[in-house]
Order: structure tokens, then C-alpha cells, then sequence
């Protein structure tokens, strides 16, 4: 009954028997409680020894966001998602693009949120609010009833053209909505994977104009193909083979690359927390995604390692408890 | 003895001569003229202006005569019905009342403009399916979301503005000084989004209550408006408080971008309102006027909002509706009065729409402006 663990979790891709060399839920949990006694250390060699392997491979401060710098016109870009095809930088989309990537680099401290369950009443928002950079997935809600677990602080929102497409019409009809909806995110950069897929440009340049048109806070930047490819390239070599990254690995990696110090926020991919209570897919719904789409748990494993070696700093648990939230 | 010059009495094709020579070819010419182009091209010179005449004057009910008379434009040469205009500018212009009461009846029962000129929710209900005017194979059912964007009843009905003014965008505007008149219209339409900046303001005015927008527009200049949207509000903007009107339902290609004219304006939250062109209105206007003599593919915007200002207005006044390459007057004009963009050949049937015009002057239905105003 070889056959057994891989009907357990569908995933694509794997190499043969590569899912009996993954530990299942209760293993992963178990594993995690184990380390959580002990406090978190930063270690520093570690840190830089990332980073310099990340620029080796992806170079992040430079090639983060499609910028006039590393696309110049006529440059010809293959999609990262996509089985060949191309697109040319005419001049309509060169001015589109900001000059070089337009934050000041390196960031001090950076939050990068994931929009797992575990968020939920787990009191964060504060310290998650305290990081100068703060990062979040596909257009998070912000609401001010999530607020005390996610805070309110955005730099950087990422947006999939999926999304828009769903819950926007790809901003065909009404814009309204649309620039109504991404207002909680104040003066932020939406980063939008615009040359990933053929179906995601036209909606994400439509993001673009349409904020340009009504004035927002909010500027539009675009990912680079050849960044997401190098990352996605980067992460199947440390054993990750899903068709593609989750949004949140993506920003790890970016957050990795562009920071001094990066701590992560509800990336917990199952269904039980540390106590074994059942805990919603997200912290706001529990809508499933495709299963084998993405590689959840393996991204897990991987982010964990770089947390137990002092990379990162992986919260897992709540940051203020029920008590002391009601008395702030 | 003096000295004399030996060929002085002799002077064989000298200066005298030649001189006497010009002289002749010149009278020769004009007297060609004269035969060749008709008997009033001298007088046209020495004629001085003798104030308007009378309406109901013998010399008006001739010149009247003279253009109503011409059944086709084939009939006559061009530059001949331009002398007819012309001439008849001398008289003042009055409004026939029975002859308008009858066209307008005529209109009523063909087209009926009050209640069939804009999808409205009381002529389109929900679930409707609406046939296009030209892709008759195309049919759009009315959901609930396009319903919503109609308006109840149509906003205006039968006679209600004393004074109307249809606005076309030819040529013959240019320099015209009348946008005082214009702007003293009670009412006024215009076509196609024209340019009424402070540079045109004297000749074509700025008052609009209704202008219309060609769909083949949006899609050129605002990219269906699947890009940027400013650059058209801000274009719309302009007209302040005017209703914008489309021929949504003309073809299936112009619906969505005429839909989202609505949309663009309900989120920039303007107050202007969105009317669509019943296309059945359309279909019969277009009858109509074929069973007039007027053959095109499609008529143009000018002739449809002609046709319903007849029926919502007592009285029309027509501005910058000429259709020829020069003026009355045989002086060489723009295409429109901000461009010399020429249109597809073979689409619009415009010379016979302004013959209409013509017309309908001359029997005092409505009022063709193509000289300079000097009013108000």
C-alpha cells in the first residue's frame, strides 16, 4: 500500500516517493512545539549567509519590482507563469514603471503577513503594526474587527489578478468598488504579478490606471517575471515542487532579500493550531484553495527551517493573550 | 528738322496695341461669364443689400419657389442651388405653422420622439430583449443591471422648449460669431462631442443640454475605456450639466463601451445623465427619411437629433449644417469647424440630408443658419 500517504495530500509534481520523506500534520506540529520552549535567537551570520545567497540567485533590491532601471524599452520579458510567451516593453508600459525600485533600502524591520487561520484571535496587530515595512497577501480585509490581530499598518499589499477579476470584473464596469475597497490600505504599494500570467495583464494595468484616475493613495508596482522565476528556480533547488510559489513565499524571499530583520505572520498551513484546536483555512473565511496548486506544507517546512536557524522569526504563537488585550 | 522717329506712327504690336488688346480679352471674358454661369453674376457685385425682405413678400415666395422646386439634388448644378440660398437670405424667415404642425404629425406617427427617443424603463421593460438596429440578429436582453441605468419615463416631452438649437459641427461655423445665438436657445443639442473651448466659444457657443457621443470615439481616443478614464470625464466635464446620449443599441459592438460611459460617470459621481437612442426610434427615423430620398448606409447623428427636436421643440434653428466643400458663396471651407478630418466616403448621405434642410427652410418647418449671425 505504497499508494497510501500520496491520496492523503494530492500534490503535483513530487518526485516519486518524495511525499513518504514529508512528515504528515501531527508530526510537523509536534515538531514545532518541541522548538517552542526554547526563545528565538537572531543569528546574524545566518541572516547575511541568506541574503547573499538570495542576491546571488534573484537579486531582490534591483530586480524586486519592473522599474525603468532593469526594463528598458524594447526589452523583451517571458512570462514567469506561462509557457512561452512574451511581451515587449513598448512605450505605453515603460511609463508605467517607477525609475528604480522606490523604497529605501535596506529596510529595518519588516512584518510580512500570511492570511492563515492561526491569525485569528491571536492579538498581533499591535506588533505586527510596530515593524517600519509592513507586508500582506491578496488583498487582505483590514477591517476594524481584525484589526487587534492583524493591525491596520500596510507598505505593501500584493494583489492577484485573479482577485480582480473575481470580485472586480477585471475593472471593466464599476471602479468604485474597487477604489473604495483598497483605501484601507492607505499610502501603500500594490505589487501586482503582472507578467506572470497572459490573463493577468491587461487586469493589472487596469489596476494601475484606475487608481491614477481617482487619485489614490495607493501606487501601483508591477513584479518582475524574471525576479518570481529566480525565486521560484531558487526554492525548487532547496526541494519545493509545486506548480508555482504561494504569494506569501514570493514575499518572504522578497522581505529576505530587502531587510535587516523579518519577522512572519500567519503562515500556517493546516487545519489544527499548536493546541489542537481546528483553526479556519483563513483568518477571515475558510474557503479551500485548488488542492496541488500550491505546495503549502513543503513552503512551511522550508520557512521553519530558516525561523530555527535564526533567518527569520516565524510567530506562531498568540501575542497577547485574551486578558491582556481586553485591558489595552 | 527735328529728329522723328521713323516707326512712331507705326506701332505694330507695341505697348498702344497690347493694351488695346488686354482690354478686349477682358470684356470678352466677362460677357462669356456672363452666358456661361447665369445672369446673376454681375449683379451679384452690384447689388447692394437691401435689408431683409418681407416674409410673405412676391420677391420671397419666388425665391422660396426656386428651391422648392428642386425635387433632387440632381437637378441642378451645385453652384445654381448655392445662387437659390443664397438669394433667399434676403428674406426673413418665419415659422409656417401649418406647414410645421403637419411635418410634426407626420413625425408623431412615424417616429414618436416624446416617448420612444431613449430606452426609458416604461418603454423597455425588464427582460425585454432588444433587437439592435443594424446586427438584426443581435439581440440584448435588458437584466436588471441595464434596467437600472434607465431612466422611468422619457425627461422631456412634446413641444416643450420654445426654442431649440441642433448644433452640427461643419465648417461653415467657423468665424460665424453665433455662439450668442446659440447659447440664447432654450435648448440645445450637439453631435459627437465637439470641441466648445474658449477658442471656438464665439462662433459655436457653450450652452448644451444634450450631446451626443459616437461609440467609434470612446474606442479611438479613450480606448474603449478599458484604460484610463479621467481624460473622458474631464472631456464630459466640459458640457456641465448636459445628458450624454449613445447609440447603444446600434450595433453589438457599441453596447459595452456605451455602458460604460454610465458606469465612468456614476463613479466619478457626476450629475450629468446617460441616455441610450431607442433603436427602434432609429429604425424608423432611418425609414423615414429613406422614404425622403435620403440613401446612406446610416444617417448621420445631425439628421436624428434634427428629427426629434421637431417633435420636442416649437421652434428649430439648425447651426453648422452644410455639407459642402465651400460656403454659399463658393469660398473653400473646413470639413468641421475645428478639423479637416474627412469622413468614410460613402457612409453618411449628408449633401441630401442638407438639401432636406433646405427644404424644409423654404417652407418654413424649421430655420438653416449658414451666414454670420449678428444677433443678440
Amino acid at each position: 500500500m505504497t499508494a497510501g500517504p500520496v491520496w492523503k495530500c494530492p500534490r503535483t509534481r513530487l518526485p516519486v516517493g518524495a511525499s513518504a520523506l514529508l512528515p504528515d500534520e501531527k508530526e510537523v506540529v509536534q515538531g514545532v512545539l518541541l522548538q517552542q520552549g526554547k526563545a528565538w535567537q537572531s543569528n546574524q551570520t545566518a541572516v547575511t549567509g541568506f541574503r547573499k545567497l538570495l542576491e546571488d540567485c534573484c537579486d531582490p533590491t534591483q530586480l524586486f519590482a519592473m522599474t525603468k532601471q532593469n526594463s528598458p524599452l524594447g526589452k523583451n520579458l517571458w512570462f514567469d507563469g506561462e509557457f512561452l510567451h512574451s511581451v515587449t516593453i513598448d512605450n505605453a508600459t515603460y511609463s508605467l514603471f517607477p525609475q528604480a525600485t522606490p523604497f529605501q533600502l535596506p529596510l529595518k524591520k519588516c512584518s510580512v503577513v500570511g492570511n492563515g487561520g492561526i491569525l485569528k484571535k491571536s492579538g498581533c496587530g499591535r506588533q505586527i503594526d510596530q515593524a517600519d515595512f509592513v507586508m500582506r497577501c491578496n488583498l487582505p480585509p483590514l477591517s476594524s474587527e481584525y484589526s487587534k490581530d492583524v493591525g491596520s499598518k500596510t507598505q505593501l499589499v500584493t494583489a492577484n489578478p485573479s482577485i480582480i477579476q473575481k470580485r472586480f470584473q477585471n475593472l471593466l464596469w464599476s471602479r468604485k468598488t474597487f477604489v473604495d475597497s483598497v483605501k484601507v490600505y492607505n499610502h501603500s504599494y500594490i505589487y501586482m504579478p503582472a507578467f506572470s500570467m497572459k490573463t493577468g495583464t491587461e487586469p493589472s494595468l487596469r489596476v494601475y490606471y484606475t487608481l491614477e484616475d481617482f487619485g489614490a493613495n495607493q501606487t501601483v508596482l508591477f513584479a518582475n517575471p524574471n525576479f518570481l522565476r529566480d525565486i521560484g528556480k531558487f526554492w525548487k533547488s532547496k526541494g519545493i515542487h509545486a506548480k508555482r510559489l504561494s504569494t506569501g513565499l514570493f514575499l518572504v524571499s522578497a522581505a529576505l532579500g530587502l531587510c535587516e530583520e523579518v519577522t512572519i505572520y500567519g503562515f500556517w498551513p493546516f487545519s489544527v493550531d499548536l493546541h489542537g484546536r481546528f483553526i479556519s483555512h483563513h483568518y477571515y473565511d475558510n474557503v479551500l484553495p485548488d488542492s496541488g496548486f500550491h505546495a503549502m506544507p513543503e513552503e512551511f517546512l522550508q520557512l521553519w527551517f530558516l525561523h530555527k536557524n535564526g533567518v527569520l522569526r516565524m510567530q506562531l504563537e498568540q501575542c497577547e493573550g485574551p486578558l491582556l488585550q481586553s485591558s489595552a | 528738322m527735328g529728329y522723328s522717329d521713323p516707326s512712331s506712327s507705326r506701332d505694330l504690336l507695341g505697348n498702344r496695341t497690347l493694351f488695346f488688346i488686354f482690354i478686349c480679352a477682358f470684356a470678352v471674358v466677362t460677357l462669356l461669364q456672363q452666358i456661361l454661369y447665369g445672369r446673376n453674376y454681375l449683379k451679384r457685385y452690384f447689388e447692394f443689400y437691401e435689408g431683409p425682405l418681407e416674409y410673405n413678400s412676391t420677391k420671397c415666395l419666388e425665391l422660396r419657389q426656386d428651391i422648392t422646386e428642386v425635387k433632387v439634388l440632381s437637378m441642378v448644378k451645385q453652384s445654381e442651388l448655392f445662387d437659390r440660398w443664397k438669394s433667399l437670405q434676403m428674406c426673413k424667415w418665419e415659422m409656417n405653422v401649418t406647414e410645421a404642425n403637419l411635418f410634426k404629425s407626420t413625425l408623431s406617427r412615424c417616429c414618436n420622439a416624446p416617448a420612444f427617443l431613449f430606452t426609458t424603463q416604461k418603454n423597455t421593460p425588464l427582460g425585454t430583449k432588444l433587437k439592435y438596429e443594424v446586427d438584426t440578429s443581435g439581440i440584448f436582453h435588458i437584466n436588471q443591471e441595464i434596467f437600472r441605468m434607465f431612466p422611468k419615463e422619457m425627461p422631456y416631452h412634446r413641444s416643450q422648449f420654445k426654442k431649440c438649437a441642433v448644433v452640427g459641427n461643419g465648417g461653415i461655423l467657423k468665424d460665424s460669431r453665433c455662439g450668442r445665438e446659440i447659447d440664447s436657445a432654450d435648448f440645445v443639442f450637439r453631435c459627437n462631442l465637439p470641441p466648445i473651448s474658449e477658442k471656438y466659444i464665439v462662433d459655436v457657443g457653450v450652452k448644451t443640454d444634450v450631446v451626443t457621443v459616437n461609440p467609434s470615439i470612446i474606442t479611438e481616443r479613450f480606448h474603449k475605456l478599458e484604460k484610463w478614464r479621467k481624460p473622458f470625464y474631464d472631456v464630459l466635464q466640459v458640457y456641465e450639466n448636459a445628458s450624454v446620449l449613445l447609440p447603444a443599441f446600434y450595433n453589438t459592438r457599441n453596447t459595452d463601451v456605451s455602458i460604460r460611459v454610465k458606469y465612468v460617470l456614476d463613479d466619478f459621481e457626476s450629475q450629468q445623465a446617460v441616455y441610450y437612442f431607442h433603436p427602434q426610434y432609429l429604425i424608423n427615423v432611418s425609414r423615414y427619411w429613406l422614404s425622403q430620398g435620403v440613401r446612406a448606409k446610416r444617417i448621420s447623428t445631425g439628421l436624428i437629433l434634427v428629427t426629434a427636436a421637431l417633435e420636442l421643440c416649437q421652434e428649430v434653428h439648425l447651426f453648422g449644417f452644410w455639407a459642402f466643400p465651400m460656403n454659399p458663396s463658393g469660398i473653400f471651407i473646413t470639413h468641421h469647424y475645428y478639423d479637416n478630418v474627412k469622413p468614410r466616403p460613402g457612409f453618411h448621405a449628408m449633401p441630401s440630408e442638407i438639401f432636406n434642410f433646405l427644404h424644409m427652410h423654404s417652407k418654413g418647418i424649421l430655420r438653416v443658419h449658414t451666414g454670420t449671425c449678428s444677433c443678440c
